[in-house]
C-alpha cells in the first residue's frame, strides 16, 4: 500500500525538524543562485545594443514575460512582472527536480502556501500603490456597489489558499499517479507518462501560477 | 468503517469530474464558436478561456485530492 500523507516528510537540520521540502528548496535555490550569478557575470554585464548568443535567450524570456504581464495588468507591469517571473522560476525549478527522482518542494503544503502569501502581498501592495492609498483600495473593493465589499474581501482572502491548494494538489496527485503506474507496469510506460507528469505538467503549473498572480493583480488595480 | 463504504465515498468524490468536464466542454465549445465568428479576437478569447479552464481544473483536482485521500488514508485504516 502506498504511504500517502498530507504532512511534510521530517528532516532534521542541527536537531531542528525543518521538513524535507525546505531542505530541497534550499538546495534548489543555492543551485539557482549560482546559475543566476554566473549568468549575470557572463551575459548581463556584457550586454550589447545588438544582442548576440546567450543574450538573445535572456532577452527573450525577460521581455516575453514583461510583454505578457503588460497585456494583463497594463502600466503596473513594471512592478508586477518581476515578482511574477520570480514566482514562476521558483515553482518551475522546485518542481522539475521530480524528474531526477528527488522530492519536489512544492509537494509540501507549507511551500505552496508561502507562494500563495507572496501573491497575496503582491496583490495588496499593488492595489494600494496603483489605486492611490487606502481610500482607493477600499473604493476598488466596493466597485459595482458597497454591498459586494464583504464578498470581494472574502475572494481576496481565499486567493492565496486557492493557489496553495491547487499547486500542492496537482504536484502531489501527479506524484501518486506516477507511483501507481510504477507499481503496475515497471517498464517503458512510466517513461512515457513521466514526459507528461514530470515535464509538461510542471510547465502548465508554472504558467498557471504566473497567470493567476497577474489576474489577481489586474482585478485589484482595475 | 467497511472498505465498501470507503470505495463508494471515493467514487462519489470523483463525480465532481463530471461537472468539471461538462463545464470545460461548454466553455471550449463557446470559445471555438467565438473565434470562428471573430478570428481577430482570438488572443483575448484564449486568455479568458484559459482562466476559466484553470478554475474548472482546480475543481476537478480538489475532487481528485479528496478521492485519493479517502482511498489511501481511510482505506489504510480500514
Amino acid at each position: 500500500m502506498l504511504n500517502v500523507t498530507l504532512f511534510p516528510t521530517p528532516c532534521y537540520v542541527f536537531g531542528v525538524n525543518v521538513g524535507l521540502s525546505v531542505v530541497m528548496a534550499w538546495c534548489v535555490m543555492a543551485l539557482l543562485l549560482t546559475g543566476l550569478v554566473l549568468l549575470n557575470i557572463l551575459v548581463v554585464r556584457k550586454m550589447k545594443p545588438a544582442p548576440t548568443g546567450a543574450q538573445n535567450y535572456v532577452e527573450l524570456v525577460v521581455d516575453g514575460i514583461h510583454r505578457w504581464a503588460e497585456g494583463k495588468v497594463g502600466h503596473a507591469a513594471d512592478f508586477v512582472a518581476p515578482v511574477s517571473m520570480s514566482l514562476m522560476v521558483y515553482v518551475f525549478f522546485n518542481t522539475i527536480v521530480e524528474l531526477f527522482g528527488l522530492p519536489p518542494a512544492t509537494k509540501d503544503l507549507n511551500c505552496t502556501f508561502a507562494i500563495g502569501l507572496c501573491v497575496f502581498i503582491t496583490v495588496n501592495v499593488s492595489g494600494f500603490k496603483f489605486r492611490g492609498g487606502l481610500r482607493g483600495r477600499i473604493k476598488g473593493l466596493c466597485n459595482p456597489s458597497a454591498i459586494v465589499m464583504p464578498i470581494r474581501i472574502l475572494t481576496d482572502l481565499i486567493a492565496p489558499c486557492s493557489i496553495a491548494i491547487r499547486l500542492f494538489a496537482n504536484i502531489m496527485v501527479g506524484g501518486i499517479i506516477m507511483e501507481l503506474i510504477y507499481m503496475v507496469v515497471p517498464i517503458i510506460l512510466p517513461a512515457a507518462v513521466a514526459s507528461y507528469f514530470n515535464v509538461l505538467h510542471v510547465g502548465i503549473q508554472t504558467f498557471v501560477v504566473g497567470l493567476l498572480s497577474l489576474i489577481y493583480v489586474s482585478e485589484a488595480i482595475e | 468503517m467497511s472498505l465498501g463504504l470507503i470505495a463508494i465515498g471515493a467514487a462519489v468524490a470523483a463525480l465532481c469530474g463530471a461537472g468539471a468536464a461538462l463545464g470545460m466542454g461548454n466553455a471550449t465549445g463557446k470559445a471555438v464558436e467565438a473565434i470562428a465568428r471573430q478570428p481577430e479576437a482570438a488572443g483575448k478569447i484564449n486568455s479568458s478561456l484559459m482562466f476559466g479552464l484553470i478554475m474548472m481544473e482546480t475543481c476537478a483536482v480538489y475532487a481528485l485530492l479528496v478521492g485519493i485521500l479517502i482511498v489511501f488514508i481511510l482505506g489504510a485504516k480500514a
